[in-house]
């Protein structure tokens, strides 16, 4: 089975990506996991992540990916067996005292993109072990992913969406000696987007841009991936939604055999809406060069179009009462996205406050608002910006 | 420091073969040759022919299916002088299992608890503790299996390793000629920069000096001399040496949560 797996910072996010269209989530509990910066999840969330999951008939991966020091090992294996008891459904592990407790406990494990693995000789030291599933590295060319799966038959998940490290991932410690925070305990502080003088030439900078690898989802469902892996535990809810729903329409697509290069097109250019830096395949097709990174001209963009979350849809009052989360006005067009149903265009033509009174103007972030419709929307629709038509693209 | 090197299995990495002679000299046996297409961030790497010394073979690379059949090939046929090899990536282990030679594992940034470090003992003869942690934590680790570890004890450390041609890009880029090393510098961060057709590597600068780990119980010492010559290893060793140096995370501890990160 193909499998579309989302990340999740926090039980919102995780419910948007499943709703939105992921298969299985990854998420970090509050510790032992590489983003620990996030906010993460409690025992009591993972439950409830594992009871939401599993009644969609989707599934819950934690990340247990921290290197670990001697002082990190201690109440290791009581939470591993709690996650077992849980029910996850395999645990994200680079260091091996993680991948052989969470075995000795009967979790499935699947191999931290951090263990750096990118010949089938490693996937066989990991699969002696009892490991079936792994993450490569970011560096893994269409020829690695191609022997790979011919020597080992091995469970591939490949990272296809997101941030790049620069470093390969797990080689870098640029964090612990710049701030002390300990980038294999979950500390990296990106010092990778750092500028650096040097002696006598510009500025030297080490960025990557990021990942996208819509045009080349075909090929990897087609070599024999079979989990493509959204990055970003502390992105947006309205990123994580926007970036599943347009893999997953791909990758439907790809299985039905209806993707279209004009297709394709559309959800690039929805995905590059929704990124706040420039997307390139990286390595899968050819080295990567300056054209794949950044350099001291970079620019970020924070993206404003996500406008708020549909909270809850009155059928007989007609009402959509929405979370603000960046200003809109009456009269503006605006579109609808949804778990169920394509986007739709809506004018503002009314914006009702708590007190049912009427408003010109949604300027205070997560204020709750009301706005006529007639129809059916569901919680956790989103409303954007109107971006473009879909039909002006295809 | 001269004195605590006696008795002591130092491994040092070789820059070029006629410093052999004076480093023997200076009391040390036993030479780590990186293997040429096996390495980053080594400027002078040896072909297996280019060896003729009793010495080991050392590899830092994370290794692509093409490389790793390559390595195979090497060590099919390999020579009675290679004593060991030192490697940087599982799969070598797969080739390495049975042939009748020294492993040491040398996964950088990894081997940080003694409860990883005994799995791999499985399946190596020594491991390299990690050079990321403290001098506390290594004195733990080490006490735990006395006499079968490696600790680094001198050179330059490894802060980051990519896949990609950082400097290349850099000069491609902004249309300039960069030096390869070159020194990049932001506020007190200093770093070497390297670079090679297998990636490139950032050093942290100043040189580590952890010369006083030789007083823990381990298998062997470890010196990585590269960008040092015979002559500045050897006033570093005879502790007459003016070159910047510190002490890495000895007793620098990293932070794994920061303050205020919940832990409820």
């Amino acid at each position: 089975m193909i499998e579309l797996l989302a990340p999740a910072g926090d039980l919102e996010r995780l419910k948007i990506a499943l709703l939105y269209g992921a298969d299985a989530v990854y998420i970090g509990g509050k510790d032992y996991s590489l983003r620990a910066n996030t906010k993460n999840f409690t025992i009591e969330e993972i439950k409830l992540a594992c009871e939401f999951a599993h009644k969609l008939n989707k599934k819950i991966y934690v990340t247990v990916n921290i290197v670990f020091h001697d002082q990190n090992l201690i109440g290791l294996e009581d939470y591993l067996k709690k996650l077992k008891e849980l029910n996850v459904d395999a645990v994200i592990v680079s260091d091996i005292v993680g991948v052989k407790l969470a075995l000795q406990n009967d979790l499935e494990v699947i191999l931290s993109t951090q263990a750096s693995t990118l010949n089938y000789k490693a996937i066989k030291f990991w699969q002696n072990m009892g490991v079936k599933r792994f993450v490569l590295a970011r560096e893994a060319t269409r020829e690695d992913i191609i022997k790979i799966k011919k020597e080992t038959n091995a469970s591939l998940e490949c990272f296809i969406h997101g941030a790049m490290c620069t470093a390969v991932s797990g080689k870098c410690v640029l964090s612990n000696y710049c701030t002390k925070r300990d980038s294999n305990r979950g500390g990296c502080a990106q010092i990778c987007r750092w500028v650096f003088k040097t002696e006598d030439n510009p500025d030297f900078t080490l960025m990557s841009k990021d990942l996208n690898m819509v045009e080349y989802l075909e090929d990897m469902i087609n070599i024999g991936v079979q989990s493509f892996k959204i990055e970003g535990r502390m992105r947006s809810v309205y990123y994580i939604a926007t970036v599943i729903m347009c893999y997953r329409k791909i990758i439907d697509s790809i299985l039905n055999k209806t993707i279209t290069e004009n297709e394709k097109e559309y959800f690039e250019k929805v995905l590059d809406r929704v990124a706040n830096r420039d997307t390139t395949p990286q390595f899968f097709h050819k080295f990567p060069t300056e054209n794949e990174s950044y350099f001291a001209d970079r620019t970020e963009v924070s993206n404003q179009d996500f406008l708020g979350i549909v909270l809850d849809y009155d059928k007989e009052k007609g009402l959509i009462e929405l979370e603000q989360r960046n200003y809109f006005k009456v009269g503006d067009v605006v579109e609808f996205i949804g778990p169920n149903f394509d986007p739709f265009t809506y004018t503002i033509s009314t914006i009702l406050d708590e007190n049912m009174t009427s408003i010109e103007v949604a300027r205070h972030p997560k204020m709750k608002v009301f706005l006529p419709f007639s129809g059916a929307i569901s919680p956790y629709s989103m409303m954007r910006i109107k971006l473009f038509d879909k039909k002006d693209v295809l | 420091m001269y004195g605590k090197m006696k008795n002591k299995e130092l491994l040092v990495t070789i820059n070029d073969l006629k410093d052999i002679s004076e480093l023997k000299r200076l009391g040390i046996n036993n030479f780590v040759y990186p293997l040429q297409n096996f390495c980053v961030g080594i400027p002078n790497t040896f072909l297996i022919s280019d060896i003729k010394e009793k010495g080991f073979i050392f590899i830092n690379r994370v290794l692509d299916n093409n490389s790793i059949l390559e390595l195979e090939k090497i060590l099919k046929n390999i020579p009675a002088n290679i004593m060991g090899i030192i490697f940087d990536d599982l799969g070598v282990l797969e080739l390495v299992k049975n042939l009748d030679i020294i492993k040491i594992l040398y996964l950088n940034h990894f081997n940080t608890n003694i409860e990883s470090i005994k799995i791999y003992m499985e399946y190596v003869d020594s491991v390299v503790v990690s050079s990321d942690i403290t001098k506390n934590e290594l004195e733990y680790i080490i006490n735990k299996m006395p006499n079968k570890l490696t600790v680094m004890v001198l050179g330059y450390l490894q802060a980051m390793y990519s896949r990609r041609h950082l400097i290349s890009n850099y000069q491609n880029y902004h249309k300039v000629k960069a030096k390869n090393p070159m020194k990049i510098v932001n506020d007190n961060n200093e770093f070497l920069v390297y670079e090679n057709e297998f990636g490139t590597v950032l050093y942290h600068l100043p040189l580590y000096n952890g010369l006083e780990l030789l007083d823990l119980p381990c298998q062997y010492y470890l010196i990585m001399n590269t960008f040092l010559s015979v002559k500045e290893l050897a006033n570093i060793l005879k502790g007459k040496s003016d070159l910047s140096t510190d002490t890495g995370f000895l007793y620098q501890e990293t932070i794994y949560k920061l303050k205020g990160d919940s832990d409820d």
